[in-house]
């Protein structure tokens, strides 16, 4: 089943299209990312998808039916711009927002503290929001979206203004939710964060997709035509190198973008000649990279 | 409705639990009294400072009736167990009086160095010149005194009526009966039961003021708490479950229970304040007058209406504006009506059935506080215009509803500049 499912979906403010035409779906249990730059009409893509506005056109599915209130009870959402009651405890807070979700209040009591407890914050649970720190905040955010155990969750930029430690917690819980069957959306501009959670992406750029599709699939269509090399000795071999299209260097660590047609091979053997390689890898270009390629196309 | 309920009861028991709620409760009403009872208790002990005072008349016998009548007043109203009648308006100062019959130009001149010396405080030049012209000078530094002022020409006046009937030869007990004041006494055609009207107007006016304010103070309330969870931005996360229209529902559903709750603890205060008292000061009297169940019942329906319309205005500008400052500024537009209807609401008790009262009880801006004062000052206000009052405040609390509800949806995801009208007229046709 599908859990969502946009057909030709569209939405202008005046003259100003923010999403044209778009269509795509997420499989039941799949991990999506909706990718583009700043601006690109993801926020308005999702709000569309909970009835928060209502598209010009184009057809949304929920849980394989037209979109209906109803069935925002099984909907999680962690919205871009964080907010919270400041004046409120944190586990009433919770408590009320699980109630708005359908649960009754002893049940969102219970949730909320297994989770508080999970994440680490159970010690917080009588606090006023605004006595916690802006990571601590996000956590109870997180929470939020999660208590009432929806089946579709919905993640606008998670992981931004978390340090490593949490945003190893929150990847470790939301792998967690995806070995559970749940169907995850993640809407970011930080490629880096998601790659290595998401199945399918889709990007669009100023309201329009510009590539969608399985990851693997469309990594593979770009090819290996990175490198990555670690070595010892001069870097010479990378100045004038009709093999090298571009490069990183950080002394004794580069990344290089291959000529078109050159041969890897070939690279291999000129460095060895001139320095020790330790390390010699041929990549797919990362999501980050095939984003860039693609906006800025895309733009020109 | 699940969600609405659950919106409400969080931002009742939020607000009724804060600090801010007790302190409004308390304070209110030591503000209430605070304006009401101390001046007006301030004003009845100004007069016990004591002043010198020189009455100037060509005879004797002129000179002596105003001293004596001065003083006769002054010792009626300082024995406690005056009657009120008796009193005309405030107390005079107490003024030791002295008597010249020197009425040359040169004693005027002395007379005024002294006030200026502050041996003397005043003087009344009751020269014969100035009887005849009906127009007497009291030289005195509290010229700002007028109420005093008003009431010592009552006085004089009534001396030189008595000596003028004197002088035509009547004997003193005809002259005290013909000029004993007499008393007006409004009478509702609804009959002695009928409670007094100046007492019901400083009730009404109490409860309407409580009403005003109330109103006001709620209405300010849903606006601002709208700002808050604008900026504090956990707009959206609500949205994600509850629609905009469940959202601004359960606010000012919850905002007016708490309301509700700080006049019904209001209410129940004065009741059992005046059920304790036994002492009979108007006050008391006046309060207990106004409390009787049919004029509750009014309060309430009139309160709620008034609230509601008001409070949907606020959070269709709440949802609009980013900022404290904004807010003040629409604020004061948005209350405007009410406050005109205050400006106006003395003059509606005296004539409930002037062409302005009848426009006010029916305008629905403007009806809450203008209807509920003609139905308490005239309890027999004709019904198809309380019920047309009513009417019209229901229809359009339904269609705000339905248009501040459009403006609050797309106004609390709209962050920066505040919205002009013509961008406001849009969202309102955005689908």
């Amino acid at each position: 089943m599908q859990t969502i499912e946009l057909s030709k979906v569209r939405k202008s403010y005046d003259q100003f299209v923010a999403v044209n035409d778009l269509s795509f779906s997420i499989e039941q249990g799949g991990v999506f990312g909706l990718l583009g730059p700043n601006g690109a009409g993801k926020t308005s893509t999702i709000r569309m998808m909970i009835g928060i506005t209502v598209p010009d056109s184009g057809q949304i599915n929920l849980f394989g039916k037209p979109f209906e209130r109803k069935s925002l009870n099984k909907v999680g959402y962690l919205p871009e711009e964080r907010g919270l009651y400041k004046k409120m405890k944190i586990i009433e807070q919770l408590i009320f927002l699980g109630e708005l979700h359908g649960m009754q209040a002893a049940a969102a009591r219970q949730k909320a503290m297994e989770w508080c407890k999970r994440l680490e914050i159970d010690a917080w649970m009588l606090k006023k929001v605004e006595e916690l720190s802006k990571g601590m905040q996000q956590k109870i955010q997180f929470i939020a979206a999660l208590l009432h155990d929806p089946d579709f969750i919905i993640m606008d930029e998670p992981f931004f203004g978390l340090d490593p430690v949490n945003a190893t917690l929150l990847k470790d819980v939301m792998l967690d939710l995806k070995k559970q069957g749940k169907t995850i959306l993640f809407s970011t501009h930080r490629m880096d964060q998601v790659e290595k959670l998401c199945d399918s992406i889709c990007l669009i750029n100023k309201g329009n997709a510009v590539l969608q599709g399985e990851l693997k699939s469309i990594k593979s269509g770009y090819g290996k035509s990175n490198v990555q090399i670690e070595y010892e000795g001069n870097g010479n071999f990378l100045e004038n190198n009709p093999l090298v299209g571009a490069y990183n260097n950080y002394g004794n660590y580069v990344e290089i973008k291959l000529a078109p047609g050159a041969d890897p091979q070939k690279l291999l053997n000129m460095v060895a000649e001139h320095s020790r390689v330790n390390r010699f890898e041929l990549m797919e270009p990362s999501l980050e990279e095939i984003f860039i390629n693609t906006v800025s196309k895309s733009n020109a | 409705m699940h969600n609405i309920l659950i919106i409400a009861k969080r931002e009742y028991l939020e607000r009724v639990r804060s600090r801010s709620f007790m302190i409004m409760t308390l304070f209110i009403p030591v503000l209430m009294f605070g304006v009401t009872v101390v001046p007006t208790l301030l004003m009845v002990r100004g007069g016990n400072e004591s002043k010198r005072m020189v009455v100037a008349a060509a005879d004797r016998d002129t000179a002596e009736m105003i001293r004596s009548r001065i003083e006769q007043e002054q010792e009626k109203a300082g024995s406690p167990d005056a009657p009120k009648t008796a009193r005309r308006g405030l107390p005079l100062t107490n003024f030791t009086v002295e008597v010249s019959t020197n009425t040359a130009a040169e004693e005027r001149t002395a007379l005024t160095a002294r006030i200026n010396q502050k041996q003397l405080d005043a003087f009344l030049w009751a020269t014969p010149d100035a009887i005849a012209a009906r127009k007497i000078d009291f030289v005195t530094r509290d010229t700002s005194s007028f109420i005093e002022n008003g009431v010592l020409g009552q006085i004089v006046s009534d001396a030189l009526r008595r000596h003028a009937l004197k002088t035509k030869g009547l004997k003193e007990d005809d002259i005290e009966a013909a000029l004993q004041p007499v008393e007006v006494e409004p009478m509702s055609p609804l009959g002695k039961n009928a409670p007094n009207p100046q007492t019901m107007f400083i009730a009404t006016l109490g409860i309407v003021m409580v009403m005003y304010m109330t109103v006001l103070l709620y209405g300010i309330n849903v606006m601002r708490s709208i700002l808050e969870e604008k900026t504090s931005r956990i707009m959206e996360v609500m949205l994600s479950t509850a629609s905009a229209k469940e959202m601004m529902a359960g606010k000012i559903l919850g905002v007016g229970a708490v309301g509700l709750t700080q006049v019904g603890i209001w209410a129940a205060t004065a009741v059992a304040f005046v059920g304790s008292a036994t002492a009979s000061a108007g006050m008391i009297k006046s309060v207990k007058a106004a409390l009787n169940p049919q004029l509750l019942i009014y309060f309430v329906v009139f309160f709620l209406l008034g609230y509601v319309l008001y409070s949907t205005l606020c959070a269709a500008v709440g949802s609009m504006v980013n900022s404290e400052q904004e807010a003040q500024q629409m604020q004061f537009l948005v209350m405007m009506p009410m406050i005109l209807a205050v400006i106006f609401i003395t003059n509606i008790f005296q004539h409930p059935n002037s062409p302005i009262a009848v426009f006010g009880s029916l305008f629905p801006f403007t009806a809450p506080l203008v209807m509920f004062s003609r139905v308490a000052m005239q309890p027999d206000t004709s019904p198809w215009q309380i019920a047309l009052s009513i009417a019209l405040m229901l229809a359009t609390i339904y269609g705000m509803v339905l248009l501040c509800a459009r403006i609050y949806r797309v106004g609390i995801l709209m962050y920066g500049k505040k919205p002009n009208l013509p961008e406001i007229m849009k969202w309102i046709k955005y689908a």
